[in-house]
């Protein structure tokens, strides 16, 4: 068979004996790649499961998907629990280690740059949802006033189930966008992701912020305050705040 | 700090318990270093793979099912949507109002 080298994630000041026992995908030793200072955590697949053809055919497996996303982001945060560390995108995978170490030099202005704004830092991902039925969708049976047609008493029953469905959604995209700018505010920066979809998480109520920030380990502790104080400032949402993450939202290259 | 009920922490600092398969797919499919834009494949010439993995999940009618579908989520499209539910509903409004009129 022969094999490639999947590459995990780019960090600094890890070293060989920090990876030493530890295992990536299909249980292959991680393994450290080091050039000028950098390094590329790696582990052997099978280009049979990871060439071209093996992944376009195992992407369409949800199963083989789910397993490999859960190695690499274990493998992932046990490299950044170390050290500053830059994830790769799912599924990079290099033919042989020449290629990969000319890839990281030429990597390695801008791989530094990235690593720098991490360093100390980690990512942690705050949802906002609201419960329609929660917050009462209440006064629907109002009587329709003395003298009105059946049939315009629908209508504008109709008319104001309408407006109020508008009206609570413009105020969920409002508080989304308060406790985003809030977080923005305690964090070194944050993005939104489009919201998930319940059918895949399972989540009640109704998402209305998935947002992710970039937190100085110094301010984990201010930050998940201010997540309380917005829980408690907003009635009717629910916060749920998850992390450490490695900075997966945070440490691209082609930022300045 | 005491945290407020309605906020859940997920500390643990392995896989936490609360970060769910999405969690993680939008991350690692989304998210970090991304080698070239697009699905450019030569084996031979540059042993390199790089494969623009949204786009390959994108085509996946199982992933879709599942509800893995962020990369349509355009805020174009999902107006698109709303409009559509509106115009459904505003059609249905006159089709019971015209049942109603006759009837009176």
């Amino acid at each position: 068979m022969s094999t490639g080298l999947y590459f995990y994630a780019i960090c600094r000041g890890v070293t060989a004996d920090d990876l030493a026992g530890q295992a990536g995908i299909g249980e292959a030793p991680l393994r450290l790649v080091d050039q000028d200072g950098l390094g590329a955590v790696v582990s052997e697949v099978d280009l049979d499961e990871f060439g071209e053809d093996g992944l376009k055919r195992n992407l369409e497996d949800l199963a083989w998907l789910e397993t490999v996303a859960l190695a690499h982001d274990r493998v992932t945060r046990l490299v950044a629990e170390k050290a500053p560390t830059a994830p790769l995108r799912l599924a990079t995978v290099f033919l042989g280690e020449a290629s990969l170490r000319e890839q990281l030099a030429q990597w390695h202005e801008r791989a530094e740059r990235a690593l720098d704004r991490v360093e100390g830092r980690s990512e942690w991902s705050v949802k906002a949802y609201v419960d329609p039925e929660a917050r009462g969708e209440q006064s629907q049976d109002e009587p329709a006033p003395e003298g009105m047609g059946a049939g315009k008493a629908y209508l504008l029953k109709r008319r104001a189930a309408t407006l109020r469905r508008e009206s609570l959604a413009e105020a969920d995209a409002a508080t989304a966008d308060e406790i985003h700018a809030a977080l923005q505010g305690v964090s070194v920066a944050g993005r939104r992701l489009a919201p998930q979809d319940r059918r895949l998480t399972g989540h009640t109520g109704e998402m209305v912020l998935n947002g992710t920030y970039l937190v100085d380990e110094t301010r984990v502790v201010l930050f998940k305050s201010a997540v309380d104080a917005l829980a408690a400032q907003h009635v009717g949402v629910r916060v749920e705040v998850g992390g450490p993450w490695p900075p997966y939202s945070f440490a691209s290259l082609d930022e300045q | 700090m005491t945290p407020s009920p309605r906020v859940q922490y997920d500390m643990a600092s392995s896989r936490p318990q609360q970060a769910n398969l999405a969690d993680i797919l939008e991350r690692v499919l989304d998210k970090g270093i991304v080698i070239a834009g697009d699905i450019k494949v030569n084996l031979l010439d540059i042993e390199l793979l790089t494969i623009k993995i949204r786009l390959l999940v994108a085509s996946v009618d199982k992933a879709k099912e599942m509800g893995i579908d962020w990369w349509e989520n355009d805020p174009m499209l999902s107006s698109r949507k709303r409009d559509q539910v509106l115009e459904e509903e505003n059609r249905e409004l006159k089709e019971r109002l015209k049942e109603l009129e006759s009837g009176a």
